[in-house]
């Protein structure tokens, strides 16, 4: 193996003559069928042009949903730091947790702590499964 | 079978969550005074003043991790049905962890382990909705071909699909009942695509134990 033969390994295209003059190369790429790939029939990969920034389409879309939240904010008569500390404040979490505590209250500890092992179980099998993503 | 038992664990897991946390519905009134009107412009105000902030998030989000991003999203588009049934399963089990926690408040060590657990679920439910965003906006926006792609200049990019998405789920949000269906199961959606892939890192949870070999 020597450079032409790596080049032609790399570039079989490029070095078509190689395959003639070295036995080895022959010997190996000879048979081997090659055919012309036309990259634009491949499915498009999900990476390809996925680094591109689109900051047009950031920077209207967010302008565009301030001026909204300001003019409804300024409707509701709400400062806009204000409609945020609604928004986050999570009481409506905190309510759906205590409801749910006062509804599995009734059944007694050794109901909960058996419903506590179950969901977990369940949580750890189906966490034990390999995602499948790009080898779908 | 494996898939019809996921698919009725699902759907009871749906019912029974359903039934104990659902919300009672409202039927909204209509305003007789500016007053009154004023009062029901507050839940847009607060979801878009909300939306911008999501929007902040999911740029960052983006610029720092495009790619595990992207590949929770692939796997939220690939296996939809197990990303809700993980998601359904992880919230069930985050709110009975809570209230376990709940009980240890009085012994001191409950409430780093509350504030710990918080912390852990938001993280989830934010990096999972942002892989959402970016799922459909990709289902909605996204190129089937390369020519395509390269002539577009707004609609190509991880960003750009996660603020297609992010507009399209915040506009579906805006509506009354239908808007808050969506947008929790959306977070159902995140949070099981997060944990399936571990926040886009596609490394297994829990390690498999084997004999060292001689």
């Amino acid at each position: 193996m020597n450079d032409h033969c790596r080049r032609y390994a790399e570039d079989p295209e490029e070095n078509v003559a190689h395959l003639r003059e070295c036995e080895t190369c022959s010997s190996m790429y000879g048979e081997v069928e090659t055919k012309p790939v036309n990259l634009d029939s491949l499915p498009l990969a999900p990476w390809e042009g996925a680094g591109y920034r689109s900051w047009p389409l950031v920077i209207v879309g967010a302008l565009a949903v301030l001026a909204i939240a300001l003019g409804l904010c300024a409707a509701a008569g709400l400062s806009p730091i204000a409609a945020l500390a609604i928004g986050f404040r999570y009481e409506g979490t905190r309510a759906a947790i205590a409801l749910i505590d006062q509804k599995l209250r009734p059944l007694g500890p050794l109901v909960f702590a058996m419903l506590f092992i179950a969901v977990n179980t369940i949580l750890v099998l189906l966490l034990r499964r390999a995602p499948r993503g790009i080898d779908a | 079978m494996r898939k019809t038992i996921l698919i009725a664990l699902t759907l009871a897991a749906t019912v029974v969550t359903a039934l104990v946390a659902g919300p009672l519905f409202k039927a909204p009134a209509t305003p007789t005074t500016f007053g009154e009107a004023a009062a029901m412009m507050t839940r847009p105000a607060v979801i878009v003043s909300e939306l911008f902030v999501w929007i902040l998030a999911a740029v960052v989000v983006t610029l720092i991790s495009g790619r595990e991003v992207r590949y929770s999203s692939i796997e939220l588009r690939t296996s939809p049905l197990y990303c809700f049934a993980l998601g359904l399963v992880a919230v069930t089990s985050f709110v009975l962890t809570a209230i376990l926690f709940s009980y240890l408040i009085p012994f001191v060590v409950g409430i780093p382990l509350l504030v710990a657990l918080a912390v852990f679920a938001v993280l989830t439910k934010v990096y999972g909705t942002i892989a959402v965003f970016h799922a459909v906006g990709t289902i909605v926006a996204g190129t089937r071909s390369r020519d395509l792609m390269l002539r577009r200049r707004w609609l190509r990019g991880d960003l750009a699909m996660v603020i297609v998405g992010l507009l399209l789920l915040g506009a579906i949000r805006l509506i009354p009942i239908a808007g808050t269906i969506a947008w929790s199961i959306a977070s159902v959606f995140g949070i099981g695509t997060a944990l399936a892939t571990k926040f886009g890192r596609r490394e297994p949870w829990f390690l498999v134990w084997r004999p060292a070999e001689s």
